[in-house]
């Protein structure tokens, strides 16, 4: 018989007479039962518990798993930069809107410079210059979900396909922030784009591409080339408004032309790079509209 | 009968008895094991060695490690179960399920325009959630798909992914669990949705119609309960956003 259930079996027994030798417990408890109910409740469950080693065991079982908590906690923090990734998911609704409202109609806005607040930038809840990492993830699952969508319309759909989708836009959006990371290099700039900045300006051409997607399946193939070709020249000038400021030297960022095959070569790079963008969007989305 | 105890094979049950035995009795029985020590002949503690080790045993169990994390008063209020139950807590007391609260935070769901109070997603409750995705599934079966693998799998990458999202936006964290927990709850009117189609082809316009304001409805109370527990400002439509793309999911598993 295992301990717990003899246990209950002596919580069942009426009450006795406490003179017999052998009986195994006071039956003074009948009242203190009620009483005592949620006293009695953790130790019926834990009765193993209340032997000197399960003890210990139990205490060494709990500093073992915060040990192990700590442990993930670190390693995740040495591959993956979550205090810098929090700031750019420090975002409200306002920004968001507006954020996307430029990303579909950047002609009319002036200021481009990212505010700064004693050598850190400000947060994206407070400047809409300031890249986030909110719009493109979620871009990028919208996008997926959306191809799924319009696979399903002409009954073309299957789970594996949403993976596979998933699989290669992403691939190909690694492809491109290497690309980049590997020019920037070469050609020597100065700049304090970091890659998650990449990342996150490489993602913000899903909007355009779910924007195409969502109206080539309303209204066919018109919709989806004219939206697209606006969206492409968006993120075009997008890109190269942003890029400007951050890629080329203070003179010719303001305008002013400067002379130097430096600066015309970051010039060429900035609009290399906010090239591509419509050139990605249309081959990842071609395919899903018929 | 004898004592059960002297004929066991290992003396582990006098251990249990003695040990437990003092825990909430008064002084006076605790004199009474001492006696019964003595007449079971076998080698035992002294009987003031029980102290310290009851203490440690009382206090390892009211941390509840084996319970709900959080010591409940209202569980004190359940007395009276245990007449009812021949003298024994109630299954349901043991486990920790919790009908109000899990009829509370039923309840919060269902009414996505009532603000939420900020307090009950305190104790992750894993039932209600465990529960309503078994209905999904049900459900689902009825309409002649067989969905279990999809539901599980869809909820538990959902609930990863907003893990990470919520505990990447909110300045305080939050814990798998409750996240899990809030998810599950917000499933509810997936349910009904997947019990309409039973009835009903979803894929027209009346079908896709109904989805989408229970995609909405869904997303909205979850956001609605993430707000009020983590203190986010500003912030529900773009917790709503993540979570209606979860649920989209599972309406695309229930239309199609």
């Amino acid at each position: 018989m295992n301990p717990d259930g003899g246990a209950a079996s002596k919580r069942r027994l009426p009450a006795a007479s406490m003179a017999s030798p052998h009986q195994l417990f006071d039956d003074t408890s009948a009242g203190a039962l009620g009483r005592g109910y949620a006293a009695q409740q953790p130790p019926a469950a834990g009765s193993f518990l209340a032997e000197p080693v399960s003890s210990f065991a139990v205490a060494y079982g709990t500093t073992l798993a915060s040990q192990g908590k700590e442990i993930v906690d670190r390693n995740i923090d040495r591959f993956i930069p979550v205090t810098k990734l929090k700031y750019y998911f420090a975002v409200d609704t306002v920004y968001v809107g507006r954020k996307l409202g430029l990303l579909l109609f950047p002609f009319m806005h002036q200021d481009w410079q990212v505010r700064y607040q004693q050598d850190t930038p400000v947060a994206p809840r407070f400047d809409i210059n300031a890249p986030d990492l909110y719009i493109p993830v979620m871009a990028f699952i919208t996008y997926i979900l959306v191809a799924g969508l319009a696979l399903g319309t002409q009954n073309r759909f299957s789970p594996d396909i949403l993976g596979l989708q998933a699989s290669s836009a992403l691939a190909w959006l690694i492809v491109e922030v290497l690309a980049t990371l590997l020019s920037l290099y070469l050609v020597t700039v100065n700049t304090d784009l970091t890659t998650i900045d990449l990342v996150a300006f490489s993602g913000y051409k899903y909007v355009g591409m779910i924007v195409g997607i969502v109206s080539g399946l309303l209204f066919g193939k018109t919709g989806y080339y004219l939206l697209l070709s606006w969206c492409c020249l968006s993120i075009f000038v997008f890109m190269i408004r942003t890029l400007r400021l951050k890629i080329l030297s203070e003179a010719a960022a303001e305008g002013v032309l400067v002379r130097g095959a430096k600066n015309q070569l970051r010039m060429y790079l900035t609009m290399a790079i906010a090239a591509l963008q419509p050139l990605f969007m249309y081959w990842l989305t071609f395919h899903l509209v018929r | 009968m004898g004592s059960p105890v002297s004929n066991r094979a290992g003396s582990r049950g006098d251990f249990l008895v003695n040990f437990r035995a003092p825990w909430n009795w008064t002084g006076k029985s605790r004199k009474n094991n001492s006696r019964q020590l003595v007449c079971q002949g076998q080698e035992l503690p002294q009987p003031d060695a029980f102290v310290p080790l009851e203490m440690l045993s009382s206090s390892q169990s009211y941390i509840g490690q084996i319970l709900q994390p959080t010591y409940n008063p209202e569980f004190l209020s359940h007395s009276s179960y245990a007449d009812s139950f021949d003298e024994e807590p109630p299954l349901l007391e043991e486990l920790g399920i919790n009908f109000d609260h899990i009829w509370q935070k039923t309840l919060t769901v269902l009414n996505p325009i009532k603000p939420a109070d900020g307090s009950i997603m305190n104790e992750t409750d894993l039932t209600g959630p465990m529960v309503f995705c078994l209905a999904l599934g049900a459900t689902l079966l009825l309409a002649g798909k067989v969905h279990f693998g999809y539901v599980y799998g869809i909820s538990a990458v959902g609930c990863l992914g907003i893990h990470a999202l919520l505990n990447l936006m909110s300045i305080a964290g939050v814990s798998y669990g409750c996240v899990a927990s809030v998810l599950g709850y917000c499933l509810l009117p997936m349910v009904v949705l997947s019990s309409c189609a039973v009835f009903f082809s979803l894929q027209g316009i009346l079908g896709t119609s109904l989805a989408l304001i229970i995609i909405g409805w869904c997303s909205l109370s979850a956001s609605k309960i993430f707000i009020s527990a983590l203190a986010m400002e500003g912030q529900q439509l773009l917790v709503a956003y993540p979570c209606a793309l979860l649920y989209g999911l599972f309406a695309l598993l229930t239309v199609f």
